[in-house]
């Protein structure tokens, strides 16, 4: 899950801040009346800079490649969900979907086969999140109108999928959801 | 100053009305999407034997028009616009043209004549064809044309169907598109993930990024200026205000 | 005491309490939120979404004008200042935020402090006026804040040539005149200040044209929300720069202290985070496939440079004034160390959300209230409580660390924790963000805003009491005379 590994991730962070901020208040505390402070700080400023640099840059090295622009841009997808959305309610559909009297259908997804979701719609923006089994949030995409964002899939475990609305849309917001299978 | 600037963006943005935009997104396009066009046998013209949409596409992805010869309307201007963007292409020779006829009275000898038209009937990039299965194959697309008895012409779509070389319908054109648009579904046909597209409206005059093929990105249109705009006008500001309290100064 | 210095505190005082009150309106507010959302008290969305819109943008508004008011008082020191612009400032952002307050609750305008594209036109439930009245709202305080803050770099060109402004003359190894680290951030800082209020104003003329063009001219979504975005994200981190700029000039001073010098490294920090700022938003669209790959990947490096500068910089300058030397702690340098560290791990949060493979994960889910409020809450607010108790001990009393300030101070430590905790643990369970009331299947949703409400409120106790310290002397500040 990669959600627990960032908040672990974050813990670690914290951590490491709240004792580095702690031990500097508590030096400060326990001096005396004439000890001079930190020594040959533009060398450690230097050192602790070029660290950074380097670990931010391994680190945006490491993820970019991971964006979801790239996930799946080589194969074909098996399958296409069209996806229109409206103030309050998810359309799911094999066939693109009619603006002007916009219906869904039952949604069920081959495992292990990409799946192309195109999403879009038909007011403002929304918000299209999938969540798998054990509620958990796995991958999302914006719809926007007048464009159609895709969306690349490939769905390992089988079970009950929740859409819920990511993007906050008016009043009904949080009531927004559909749900599709996974077989 | 503050005045100012608000009065030319009001300008600016009241000039732009002539310009005003449709909000009815045209879904059509989404038609079909890696469905399967149907294997219809087609006849070519200025060739005797018949072959098949697949033996077609499986050499190289396909660009399929779909037309009629006594058309008034739209035909026409279509594939002239086709063949000219086609012309404007850097590379256009890794995929195949087919313009397929759905009116059961045209036959080949018509077919051979719209070619000329165009002086298209020896490039081997076109193809120009008749079927006997029109009605699977149009439906394999979802695209129905009504047929006029008064008239005694198709109402339909101009529309431009991309296939890979599996068969699979990866991206379509509706109306007279620009060579942009066709660029983007050149990518397409040849499985490039297309992570986005904007869809066609009136005017995207107030747009970001008009997708560019030719170099796989956006290229800037005039909302990215607007987006740029608010960084520009601050450099103005304080280039006003220097100048302005060194005049003080002096 | 001379008579514009007296007009000035009076003003700043003025300021103070005002934006005390409004602050602790809006954490009774978000304290409402999260109670619905814990299921402990009951209120219609409509209800819900007109006090989250009201209480982002009163926030957003008073801890921009608190860092305002700061930087305005404190420039005092090296150039003169409008008194009359300031005053302006205040009638129109307190007659832009009554306007506000009507248009969400007479008018239940409710579509979150983004007002994103073109929601503000189908915003269910409100009323056919409240629209219009919003914009112009918005208009009033833009038009306050730009002359306010054009007005002020005015005077800081008038006596600081612009490359001195930035402090460019540092780069050289001997620089004959010395730019006050305060007046390069303050530059730094106004530049960007001005750059997003101007995105603000492009946007309403949009969306006026829209409105006034009854359907003939329809706006870009895809423009309209990078526009919002350069406004909002621009506008609220500039309004934490503001208060670094206090924490540069008064830290030293309040702690015995050397002041903090310029030199060339601060220089060029504050120069290259002046443009990663403007170029870090794209970060809210990484979501939106439709913007080019190009700008969500200088969204993502110019989201980690900017935190190379700040990293590097201030928290090192708060290091090397407080690392193992005696200094003088009192409630003001306590809030401003505080507060770097609030800033510090938000900032943590924040780039664990600009990273693009992790944004999917956690874009509008409660991570991202989680990770501003931490550098807000416990951030920006500490800095600015800082400065008004540094304001209004000034005149009024000395500054003494008693009993009851520690044990306040650890009150809003405790607090502050446990609200934001319960924010990012619910970030990391995928419940998301703006949901008046959670679905059945969000489980641990409505535990966590409990928990949440729980901690808010000891957080409130906290700053009702720095409010009643901080208020009283401010009066005192406000009945005092001219002789
Ligand atoms: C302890 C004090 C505070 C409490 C209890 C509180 C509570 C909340 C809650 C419950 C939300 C809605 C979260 C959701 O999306 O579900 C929220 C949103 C927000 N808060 Fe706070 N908050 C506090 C302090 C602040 C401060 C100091 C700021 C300063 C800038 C701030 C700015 C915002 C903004 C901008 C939003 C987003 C509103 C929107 O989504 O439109 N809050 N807050
Ligand atoms: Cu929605």
């Amino acid at each position: 899950m990669q959600q627990n590994s960032i908040m672990l991730f974050f813990m670690l962070l914290v951590g490491i801040g709240t004792i580095f901020f702690v031990s500097i208040f508590m030096s400060s505390l326990n001096a005396d009346k004439d000890s001079t402070g930190v020594k040959n700080l533009l060398k450690k400023r230097f050192w602790f800079t070029l660290i950074l640099i380097v670990v931010l840059g391994i680190f945006a090295a490491a993820t970019l490649p991971k964006s979801p622009y790239f996930t799946f841009a080589n194969e074909t997808p098996s399958t296409v969900i069209h996806v229109g959305t409206m103030q309050f309610s998810f359309f799911l559909s094999t066939k693109p979907i009619d603006p002007k009297s916009p219906s869904g259908e039952t949604i069920e997804i081959p495992h292990d086969q990409l799946v192309e979701f195109r999403v879009t719609s038909f007011d403002v923006n929304h918000g299209f999140a999938v969540y798998d089994p054990s509620m958990r949030l796995i991958t999302q995409v914006q719809a926007m109108p007048g464009y159609v964002n895709n969306l690349r899939y490939k769905f390992t475990e089988p079970g009950k999928y929740h859409i819920f609305c990511l993007e906050f849309c008016g009043t009904g917001h949080p009531v927004m959801q559909a749900t599709f299978k996974v077989i | 100053m503050f005045r100012y600037f608000i009065c030319f963006f009001t300008l600016a943005c009241f000039s732009f009305f002539v310009y005003a935009n449709d909000n009815h997104s045209e879904l059509r396009e989404e038609q079909n999407i890696y469905g399967k066009i149907y294997n219809a046998p087609l006849h070519l013209s200025g060739s005797s034997k018949v072959t098949s949409v697949e033996s077609l596409y499986s050499r190289k992805p396909l660009i399929v028009a779909l037309v009629f010869t006594r058309c008034y309307g739209i035909c026409n201007p279509y594939l002239l616009q086709l063949s000219e963007n086609i012309k404007q292409l850097q590379s256009n020779t890794d995929f195949n043209v087919l313009v397929v006829s759905f009116d059961p009275r045209d036959n080949l000898k018509d077919m051979t004549n719209l070619a000329k038209q165009y002086r298209l009937e020896n490039n081997r990039q076109w193809n120009f064809a008749t079927t006997d299965s029109i009605n699977e194959f149009i439906n394999s697309i979802g695209f129905n044309p009504k047929w006029d008895s008064i008239t005694q012409q198709f109402d339909h779509d101009a529309l431009l169907v991309g296939v890979n070389e599996k068969g699979l319908i990866t991206k379509n054109l509706l109306g007279i598109r620009t060579v942009d648009d066709l660029q983007l579904m050149i990518r397409s046909i040849h499985n490039v993930f297309i992570p986005s597209y904007r869809l066609p409206t009136k005017s995207n005059i107030f747009s970001c990024f008009n997708y560019d093929p030719k170099t796989q990105t956006n290229r800037p249109g005039l909302g990215l200026l607007f987006v740029a705009l608010p960084a520009i006008i601050t450099f103005l500001i304080v280039i006003i205000i220097v100048i302005k309290s060194k005049r003080a100064a002096a | 005491m001379n008579i514009e210095s007296l007009k000035l505190k009076k003003i700043s005082a003025l300021w103070i309490i005002v934006i005390l009150v409004l602050f602790i309106a809006s954490i009774v507010l978000g304290i409402l939120m999260r109670l619905n959302q814990g299921k402990v008290i009951e209120q219609s969305p409509l209800t819900f979404y007109t006090n989250m819109t009201t209480h982002g943008l009163t926030m957003i508004g008073i801890w921009f004008a608190a860092g305002m008011v700061a930087v305005n008082y404190l420039l005092q020191r090296y150039v003169k200042t409008s008194y009359g612009v300031n005053l302006f400032a205040f009638i129109l952002t307190v007659i832009g935020v009554v306007m506000l307050w009507i248009t969400t609750y007479a008018g239940k305008f409710s579509t979150g402090w983004t007002f994103l594209y073109p929601l503000p036109f189908r915003d269910l439930g409100s009323e056919s006026w409240s629209t219009p009245l919003f914009l112009i709202s918005l208009t009033v305080l833009g038009v306050g804040w730009l002359v306010w803050s054009v007005s002020l770099m005015a005077q800081i060109l008038k006596k600081y040539t612009l490359s001195q402004a930035f402090a460019w003359q540092h780069f050289k190894s001997n620089a004959s005149v010395e730019t006050p680290p305060f007046i390069l951030i303050t530059t730094v800082t106004l530049i960007g200040v001005i750059a997003s209020l101007i995105a603000a104003v492009i946007v309403i003329i949009l969306y006026f044209a829209e409105y006034f063009s009854h359907g003939d001219f329809v706006n870009d979504a895809l423009l309209m929300k990078n526009l919002i975005y350069f406004f909002g994200h621009t506008i609220a981190n500039e309004m934490l720069y503001l208060g670094l700029a206090v924490i540069y000039e008064i830290f030293g001073e309040v702690s015995d202290r050397p002041k903090w010098k310029m030199t060339w490294y601060i220089s060029l920090a504050w120069n290259c985070a002046m443009i990663f700022i403007l170029t870090a938003f794209f970060h809210h669209l990484y979501m939106d496939f439709v913007q080019p790959q190009a700008l969500q990947i200088v969204g993502q490096l110019a989201s980690y440079l900017a935190s190379i500068p700040s990293a590097a910089v201030t928290v090192f300058s708060i290091v090397a004034a407080v690392y193992g030397v005696k200094v003088r702690w009192s409630i003001v340098n306590l809030l401003f160390f505080l507060g770097v560290a609030g800033w510090v791990i938000g900032g943590l949060g924040a780039v664990i959300d600009a990273t693009i493979s992790n944004n999917i994960m956690l874009h509008n889910t409660l991570w991202v209230p989680a990770h501003f409020h931490t550098y807000n809450a416990m951030g920006n607010v500490l800095f600015s409580l800082g400065f008004f108790y540094w304001f209004s001990t000034q005149y009024v009393d000395k500054l003494v660390l008693s009993k009851l300030t520690k044990y306040t101070l650890a009150l809003l430590i405790i607090g502050g924790i446990g609200f934001l905790m319960a924010f990012y643990v619910a970030g990391a369970n995928s419940i998301p963000r703006r949901y008046s009331t959670y679905p059945v299947e969000l489980t641990s949703g409505p535990y966590l805003a409990k928990v949440g409400a729980l901690f808010a409120s000891i957080y409130l106790i906290a700053i009702l009491i720095f409010f009643y310290n901080i208020a009283k002397r401010c009066f005192v500040i406000l009945s005092a005379s001219s002789r």
